[in-house]
């Protein structure tokens, strides 16, 4: 029956590959932090135990352990102790297990430096931010980058001189040096645009004209420093990519057919937008590296923010929590646009069935 | 409007080996035609020099030689389209007595392309836009030239049009990926015919297939040929044996220029000019008789075009040259009711 | 040699290595006429630039050009050393990949992908934060090369799997040389241009790994690199301070290094690939 329908077929093969993808990454997420010997429990204890003595050292030790699924509870919830009288620690499995079924929940655990914030809260207060950054850069870049490319290419001439080696400059500068110089040029020097923040420093979020001004202002440079990379990555391929089918055989062959040069521009754009697409796949963990590191320089209170307090603080849960997210993102905006290449070539389609 | 008239088929079965009866203007003509290539570093390459033919409604012109010879270099000159890097140096294209030259690329275009002449290019199945289907393809061909934007009613012209010549209505709704090498070489050519053109040229159409899928497209050249889309029809290959069924005349082409031009049975049984006698003999012929003789390979490579060349082009390779060859230019004399371009020839 | 003259009438190539060439000289020939000192408190913290110290101080005092020096070689080792790594991972597996086929190929594409879609940063940063003590230049070099190679895999793979299909292939088959006899003598020589470009790209994509894992916080615990200068920087609030030399020249360092690799890249694949010459 699924043979019948290739669209269907593709469709589904790739949400298996994801969902695979997925699962791969919530064990990798939680097998790779736990690499090292260091045990979160000790960490805080360092913080908080100092200055207390032995018996309540061991209770609030205790109390972590049980918080952080770390040793063996029976059924009434009281710790499991051995002959000695020292808890029974969880093998790791279990806590894999554990970890596993809590992430299916959407429990991401107790953040450590924010105790007893749950690691969910403080990432619901950052995507929003991210996604601000993320989507239209993304989404723009690509787009606005794809036509100047396309446009450089047909035109050839002066404007592709000129445009050429700038975006190939702009496109191998990183992400951050981008970002740093807009900060220091039009924050510090010409002081137009605020160097830190999603927002001026006073204001409480409400939905009300001043704040939502402040937003768009402080939103300015971040956006600026991934897109003009972006934009340019995409120009200089997508130039490239039309010269190529410029001179292919069918195109030629539209020419003889005496078809409208509008259509033909049409062939063109429409032909050599596949394979960005496809290169826009494979590069999206790239691009949400950057930035996330460009929300690291202005501040930005965003999912990268919480990754750096996170990291500089050896916050392990919102760590984990932040990584996981940010993979569950890249994977389901790869599914995106795999979908839309699926249904834009169907070259692709007649791989998964043909007919 | 030329529309795809189904009534005006006609049988056209006796115009096809001979020349008509002359009309005062032929339906097609090139007077001395020289067309180069400019490369990125300012070279010319003559890959076309001095060549002239007419044809009269109803003719098949072949025209043989080996690859690299200029054959689709001219085809694509005679189209009036000229794309970088190549250009016309001198001479004249004429469409029923219309110049071709020196026109606004979009008036020639909407009056030339598709309408008057037709190209079905050399390896027609890469030829398809991946990413089209069948009968978006033909409407946008339709839609360039006329000003209907009906949807519906030219997609009916299709469906019928494509149950004329025989071909499966599955086809237009699929995509080239979707159909055969075979189906797609037959789509192009219903594709390029669309538009009735008076005259067609086919770029090598049987090259890379199969025999049987050669034959089917054959075949339908013929098909369109008897039905009256089209009535004049240069067709390169370069396979002679294959001219002999479809061409009234041959031009025998060798680095740039024409060499020999006469009747099919001229040209085969009894070539003239040193290089299509070569030819001849380098054909493998099941024809009784012939299986004794050797195929003789013809030594040596064409000479570079990108430098100017005296005398005779062929004289490198010639069997039976004389020191003359390479001094004397060589142009077109009559011997023998045909055209040979050798001063030696008798 | 006759690529090398091709090379250097290239002036995508004279720029690409003309700029890696300024950033050698200036790690390793540029100290020798300078004292480079990371450790002495030469000046007030963010002192700006002086005839003395042409580019200021940091945050502790010490002299930003030494910093630079120390932390631009760090950041070529790295980079290098990444380089290599995923080199050498990327090409054995994509030429296992491209020239056995069938199951291998499949699993080791399989592998590749869940690489590629799960973003490198992720896994730098959960490795990273593991391992707390004793992130030497080189373990972050080694993880850096262990996540990184799914670019060169690729690009090996297609390039093996399209020369399986060679006649000369096929002969040497024929004459019953082995697997590894194969691709040592006939597809080795044939790709060995393209992986030293693809090497290239591992390094300059190993630099900009390192600057990245080392300005978030999870860079080498004891070495400068011009990553933790950055990250140093963005700590000490330099960039709302205006102390411009805490980090511009350090990130304009980075850029140019890979930047001339990447130059120095396009311009070897005009001459290695001619069918690119237009």
């Amino acid at each position: 029956m699924l043979k019948r329908y290739p669209t269907l077929r593709y469709i589904l093969t790739r949400a298996g590959w994801y969902l695979v993808t997925f699962m791969v990454a919530v064990t990798i997420n939680f097998y790779l932090p736990r690499l090292g010997t260091s045990n979160p429990v000790d960490i805080i204890m360092a913080k908080v135990g100092a200055g207390l003595d032995t018996e309540a050292a061991k209770e609030k030790e205790e109390a972590y352990l049980k918080e952080f699924g770390l040793v063996e509870l029976d059924k009434s919830g009281e710790i499991i102790r051995n002959e000695s009288g020292k808890p029974v620690r969880t093998p790791t499995w279990k806590q894999f297990r554990n970890y596993v079924l809590m992430v299916m929940k959407g429990d991401l655990g107790t953040s450590f430096l924010n105790y007893p914030k749950k690691v969910g809260d403080m990432i619901k207060e950052a995507v929003p931010w991210t996604l601000a950054i993320q989507i239209p850069t993304i989404v723009l870049g690509w787009i606005i980058g794809n036509v100047l490319g396309a446009l450089a290419a047909y035109r050839r001439g002066v404007f592709d001189k000129i445009f050429m080696p700038f975006s190939l400059f702009i496109s191998a500068v990183p992400y951050f040096a981008v970002g740093m110089i807009l900060v220091y040029l039009f924050a510090i020097v010409w002081n137009i645009f605020p160097a830190v923040g999603g927002y001026a420093g006073g204001l409480i979020p409400t939905f009300s004209l001043s704040f939502f001004s402040s937003v768009i202002y402080h939103y300015v440079l971040p956006f600026f420093s991934v897109f003009l990379i972006l934009a340019g990555g995409q120009a200089i391929g997508m130039r490239s990519m039309c010269i190529y089918e410029l001179g292919t055989d069918y195109i030629k062959y539209a020419k003889w057919l005496g078809i409208k040069e509008n259509k033909i521009l049409f062939y063109m754009f429409r032909n050599a937008m596949l394979p960005q697409l496809t290169g826009l796949a494979l590069s999206l963990g790239l691009m949400v590296g950057g930035a996330l590191i460009t929300e690291m320089i202005f501040s930005y209170p965003g999912l990268g923010m919480a990754v750096l307090t996170a990291i500089q603080g050896n916050d392990y849960p919102l760590i984990q929590g932040c990584t996981l997210l940010i993979t569950v993102c890249v994977l389901v905006a790869n599914f995106t646009v795999d979908i839309m290449i699926g249904f834009l070539d169907p070259r692709v389609r007649a791989a998964y069935g043909g007919k | 409007m030329p529309t795809i008239e189904s009534n005006n088929i006609q049988s056209t079965t006796s115009e096809q080996k001979s020349p008509q009866t002359k009309n005062s203007v032929p339906i097609f003509e090139v007077k001395n035609l020289h067309l180069h290539y400019l490369t990125r570093f300012g070279e010319k390459i003559h890959a076309v020099s001095d060549v002239s033919f007419s044809m009269d409604q109803g003719e098949v012109l072949g025209i043989a030689g080996e690859s690299g010879c200029g054959k689709s270099t001219l085809v694509n000159g005679c189209m009036g389209l000229f794309i970088p890097p190549l250009k016309p140096t001198s001479g004249d294209v004429l469409v029923s007595g219309e110049s071709l030259m020196n026109r606004e690329p979009d008036e020639v275009r909407r009056n030339v392309l598709g309408r008057k002449v037709a190209m079905i290019p050399q390896g027609a199945f890469n030829s398809l836009n991946p990413t089209r289907k069948i009968k978006d393809l033909a409407a946008d061909m339709i839609e360039s030239h006329e000003n209907t934007k009906d949807k519906k009613e030219i997609y009916s012209r299709l469906r019928e049009r494509f149950r004329i010549i025989g071909m499966d209505e599955s086809i237009l709704n699929s995509y080239p990926i979707q159909i055969t090498a075979g189906m797609r070489q037959r789509s192009v050519i219903a594709i390029s015919t669309l538009l009735n053109p008076k005259m067609v040229i086919a770029d090598e159409p049987t090259s890379a297939l199969d025999v049987t899928t050669q034959k089917s497209v054959i075949k339908m050249i013929f098909e369109l040929l008897d039905k009256g889309v089209f009535s004049t029809m240069i067709f390169i290959t370069h396979e002679l044996p294959l001219l002999r069924h479809v061409a009234g005349r041959i031009a025998v082409m060798y680095a740039g220029e024409f060499v020999e031009l006469g009747t099919t049975d001229q040209v085969i049984f009894d070539p003239r000019h040193p290089y299509t006698k070569a030819l001849m003999g380098s054909m493998l012929s099941a024809e009784p008789g012939q299986r004794q003789r050797k195929p003789i390979a013809i030594e040596g490579a064409p000479p570079n075009l990108a430098k100017p060349i005296e005398g005779c082009r062929f004289a490198d390779r010639c069997p039976v040259v004389k020191p003359e060859c390479k001094k004397n230019k060589q142009v077109m004399r009559i011997v023998a009711d045909r055209q040979v371009r050798c001063q030696y020839a008798s | 040699m006759k690529i090398l003259i091709n090379l250097l009438k290239t002036p995508a190539f004279v720029v690409g290595i003309g700029l890696f060439v300024l950033t050698l000289l200036m790690a390793y020939v540029f100290p020798v006429f300078y004292p480079v000192d990371t450790i002495t408190r030469v000046g007030m913290p963010y002192m700006g630039p002086s005839a003395q110290h042409w580019l200021g101080t940091n945050h502790l005092g010490i002299d930003m050009v030494s910093l630079l020096v120390k932390g631009l070689r760090a950041s070529l080792y790295v980079g290098l050393l990444a380089g290599i790594i995923a080199t050498i991972v990327g090409t054995l597996l994509g030429i296992y990949a491209g020239y056995t086929g069938g199951l291998q190929d499949d699993i080791i594409n399989l592998i590749t992908n869940l690489f590629i879609v799960i973003p490198q940063m992720v896994l730098l940063i959960l490795i990273s934060s593991s391992v707390k003590e004793g992130r030497s230049l080189a373990l972050i070099a080694f993880i850096i090369g262990a996540t990184g190679w799914t670019w060169s895999a690729r690009a090996v793979r297609a390039q093996s799997s399209s020369l399986k299909s060679r006649d000369h292939i096929s002969l040497a088959k024929i004459n019953g040389t082995g697997t590894f006899g194969i691709v040592v003598k006939h597809i080795l020589p044939y790709i060995l241009s393209y992986v030293f470009m693809v090497f290239i790209m591992q390094t300059a994509s190993g630099i900009l790994s390192e600057a990245a894992i080392s300005m978030i916080g999870l860079g080498p615990y004891d070495s400068v690199s011009l990553g933790t200068i950055l990250n140093e920087a963005m700590r000490n609030e330099a960039l709302t301070d205006g102390a411009w030399w805490a980090f511009i020249p350090a990130a304009i360092l980075v850029t140019i290094t890979a930047f001339s690799l990447y130059v120095l890249n396009n311009s070897m694949e005009g001459v290695f690939n001619p069918r690119l010459r237009k």
